[in-house]
């Protein structure tokens, strides 16, 4: 379970520029939920998946794991138990590395940091099958620097890295964003299919409302630091994609967009 | 030019000693600045600190070994140092180191006994001279002997650990920090490993170097960043296509290039004020060659 | 293709030696190693092949001279005197401290150095407590006339109490030379007050303290602050504090007297030192001389501008190096 209690965000507090963005918003995500959130620009998507990951720490309030106040926890703490996956490809793989030695890095998680050799032959079979399952042929590359790799791809293997270790949450930051069309088709239809098989809790931030009604049994959207839809289970399996998309153009046309 | 090409080349030995022994600070700042991609200034003060460190113990009577080993742990020391104001202090990289290189130009003058010269007596026991190795080796040899096995010592060990799984999240943490913090690590502590591990090489070479010219001078620091920085980047640059030669082999090339354009300039004895300029000459010529081969790269994706 | 352009150079060079003729009878090769750029070192230089030349050694016939500035950096000092020794030059002048240790540890006994400026070649383990150096080398050093300077600045200001001095703290020169004033500044009734810099630009801003507590300042042979001598005496006049230089140089600069070592004469003492040895003395039996001939000098329109008068005690031994004198 994922709780956001009486959060308060402050954008550069004390200056010219401050604002408020958050102010008493709370969001509870129990577990086994696949949220889709959308909404407007600067309506405050992103930073609430930063608040739960501990990119971001709010001027009041509490984010709970579980039982647990994680509020003061730094973020490399929390994401021992949250997988993150960002908008941009490049950001969750070293490019100068190799597939091979990415997926190894990915599997010492949660073991000591000493001097064993970092990548173990006998491991890469278990890589290759691992990402032999993403689809995209990506088990032939593994001697090849993750830089090297398209966006997709790259998007991929950070999915494979990820759930390489055993993790609760998932975290996707607009994810799809910057793919073409039906790579994005791909890495949803492969987010999906990893959120259902090892039953994690996702928040997925998305501009794609097709996605949004199509995958996920939850459908939040938000407007200026505040919940205007949420749609759960059954209700949100019958929503249609016309019904929000209406919704949502009113609230763009609000803000002038 | 004949003449002033077989005085470059009697010098060579020299040169290549030189190199060799300046490898060992290219090789720590190879760790900083293109690994963790860190532009670490300590260097300058961590270089002088090892000489410090390691004179005053040779004088003193101390075996090499040991001082070598107290200069690797002062280096280490001001890595630390400023590993912690960066990451817990939250200053910036730059300014970090500076603070550091700073502060030890004072520890170092106090760790000399308060005299900018330490002058090590010929029969003083050094890495060099009047222990058993020099004397198993042919006379006149010695020198360049120990100086690139030691090169090529660190080089090994610094290869074997980028392969172990600390070594690799050193690595990572230089590449891109979030998926180090995404593995449940703090990013900070890495960069701190590294920088330690870095100055200790730093101050490492400059106890050697200290030990072979028998002369530890307070200002032998300055310029050592860019020194050791121009010597990897020469390294890295000029041999870019060659994926295959390890990031460490190009460190170790690169000092003794840098080394041998300023012995090229000594030796064609143009007028002597303008040694700096030829010199920089000729490392403009060494990179534009490696930049020519560079263009038909393609970049990342 | 880089590989092979680094081999084939490496070839051409090694065939090198085939190819360069044999000369006969070749002039001694000597090389002078300068650590820095400074007027007093270039003055050294310029003495020593005077000296030489006086001798009967003269560059272009019995010697040829080879001269390289390291420009204070001692990776290059390191290089230039490795530079001289491995190709195999009859002598090596060695100008400065750095220079001269470098110079003798690299070249050790293999080549005769012979050192100049060196302020202290005791303590920089250039000689033994003899004079005498075990590793053929000896030369000249400028060794400040403590003494006699003090007696100049107590002769023009009898009332004077606190003498300031600003120095480098990573000058080993510097350090001696300070050591030396403490010593011997009570017998002249002098207190000394010092304030150390790290750099030139520090100059500046440590001026101000020094010049508050002193009745006067005395210039050492340091590098640093000698190069920012402008900016000392610019301070110095306008807060009426009389500055003493430690060379001719300075005093015709705009300092108020110096008891001045002329590096000139400096360098052809050396140079005298080094036709010896090319004579075949050996180094190693020569011990250091310090510089003898030191002068009187002061600068009549600075005197003026301080509102001071020459000493009758000294006018007849003391001469003016202004422009135009009073």
């Amino acid at each position: 379970m994922l709780e956001l209690k009486e959060i308060r965000l402050v954008y550069n507090p004390g200056t010219a520029r401050e604002k408020c963005l958050f102010d008493g918003f709370g969001l509870r995500v129990p577990d086994g939920q696949f949220v889709s959130i959308v909404g407007s620009n600067g309506s405050g998507k992103t930073s609430l998946l930063n608040l739960i990951c501990g990119t971001i720490l709010p001027q009041g309030g509490h984010v709970r794991m579980d039982d647990r106040d994680i509020t003061a926890w730094p973020e490399h703490r929390r994401l021992r138990r949250i997988g993150r996956i960002h908008q941009n490809p490049a950001a969750g793989t070293c490019a100068g590395m190799t597939l091979l030695e990415n997926m190894s890095l990915a599997d010492s998680k949660f073991k000591r940091m000493n001097l064993m050799p970092g990548t173990d032959r006998r491991k890469v079979q278990g890589y290759r099958e691992q990402l032999r399952q993403m689809g995209l042929g990506l088990e032939d590359m593994l001697h090849q620097r993750a830089g090297s790799l398209s966006g997709g791809q790259r998007q991929a293997l950070a999915m494979a890295m990820c759930v390489l270790t055993p993790i609760e949450f998932l975290i996707l930051d607009e994810h799809t964003a910057a793919l073409d069309p039906k790579t994005a088709d791909t890495i949803m239809e492969l987010t999906d299919r990893l959120v259902r098989e090892r039953r994690l809790t996702a928040l997925m931030v998305t501009h794609n409302l097709r996605y949004a009604t199509s995958f996920g049994n939850r459908l939040v959207m938000m407007h200026q630091g505040g919940v205007v839809l949420d749609r759960a289970g059954a209700k949100k399996a019958a929503t249609r994609l016309e019904d929000v998309l209406g919704l949502f153009t009113d609230i763009s046309v609000e803000l002038g967009n | 030019m004949t003449l002033a090409l077989q005085s470059f080349q009697n010098a060579l030995p020299s040169t290549l000693e030189q190199g060799f022994i300046y490898a060992l600070m290219a090789l720590g700042v190879l760790m900083t600045y293109h690994i963790l991609d860190f532009p670490d200034l300590t260097v300058d003060g961590s270089f002088p600190l090892g000489g410090a460190v390691g004179s005053s113990l040779i004088v003193s009577g101390a075996p090499p070994a040991a001082a070598l080993l107290a200069a690797l742990a002062a280096g280490a020391a001001a890595g630390l140092v400023t590993g912690l104001i960066h990451v817990k202090l939250k200053i910036r990289a730059l300014f970090s180191g500076i603070i550091v290189m700073t502060a030890l130009y004072s520890v170092n003058l106090r760790i000399a006994g308060g005299s900018a010269l330490i002058s090590i007596p010929r029969d003083k026991v050094t890495l060099f001279r009047n222990n058993a190795l020099v004397s198993a080796l042919p006379e006149g040899a010695a020198t360049l002997v120990i100086a690139v096995v030691m090169a090529l010592a660190v080089k090994a060990l610094m290869d074997l650990f980028f392969k172990t799984r600390l070594g690799c999240l050193l690595r990572a943490a230089g590449d891109n920090g979030r998926v180090v913090t995404a593995l449940g690590r703090d990013v900070g502590n890495v960069k701190i490993l590294g920088l330690m591990m870095a100055n200790a090489l730093v101050a490492l070479s400059g106890a050697v170097l200290c030990q072979q010219q028998r002369l530890f001078e307070i200002s032998m620091g300055t310029g050592a960043t860019v020194l050791s920085l121009a010597s990897v980047i020469i390294g890295v640059n000029l041999f870019q296509r060659l994926e295959r030669m390890r990031a460490t082999t190009k460190a170790i090339v690169g000092a003794l290039l840098y080394k041998a354009c300023y012995s090229l300039a000594i030796a064609l004895g143009l007028l002597p004020g303008d040694m700096k300029l030829v010199t920089a000459a000729l490392f403009l010529a060494i990179l534009a060659v490696g930049y020519r081969k560079r263009k038909g790269a393609p970049a990342d994706a | 293709m880089k590989k092979r352009l680094i081999l084939a150079l490496a070839l051409v060079l090694s065939l090198l030696p085939l190819a360069a003729p044999q000369a006969q009878e070749k002039p001694l090769r000597i090389g002078i190693a300068q650590f820095a750029d400074h007027p007093s070192l270039d003055n050294c230089r310029e003495g020593f092949i005077q000296g030489l030349a006086e001798a009967g050694f003269e560059d272009g016939k019995s010697i040829a001279l080879d001269y390289r500035n390291a420009q204070a950096d001692m990776g290059l000092t390191a290089l230039i005197a490795s530079s001289f020794v491995d190709n195999g030059y009859d002598l090596i002048c060695a100008i400065a401290t750095p220079m001269a240790m470098t110079a003798v540890n690299t070249a050790d006994g293999k080549i005769p150095v012979i050192y100049s400026a060196v302020s202290a070649p005791v303590e920089a383990g250039l000689a033994g407590s003899d004079g005498l150096s075990a590793a053929n080398a000896t030369g000249t050093s400028d060794q400040l006339p403590v003494k006699a300077q003090l007696a100049l600045i107590r002769a023009f200001q009898p009332e004077a109490r606190t003498l300031g001095l600003l120095y480098t703290v990573g000058e080993v020169n510097s350090q001696v030379q300070a050591k030396q004033y403490e010593q011997l500044a009570p017998e002249f009734g002098f207190e000394v007050v010092s304030s150390t810099v790290t750099a030139g630009g520090d100059v500046a801003l440590a001026l101000p303290g020094l010049l508050a507590r002193a009745d006067c300042l005395s210039m050492l042979t340091d590098n640093t602050v000698v190069q920012y001598l402008d900016v000392v005496l610019d301070q110095a006049e306008a807060a009426g504090v009389p500055v003493y230089g430690s060379e001719i140089e300075q005093v015709k600069n705009g300092c108020l007297a110096a008891v001045g070592i002329d590096y000139l004469a400096l360098g052809r003492q050396t140079g005298r030192m080094a036709a010896r040895v090319l004579k075949g003395e050996a180094a190693g039996s020569i011990p250091f001389e310090v510089m003898q001939d030191s002068a009187l000098y002061y600068n009549s329109g600075a005197m003026q501008r301080l509102g001071l008068a020459l000493p009758a005690a000294i006018e007849g031994s003391i001469q003016d190096t202004a422009e135009n004198p009073q």
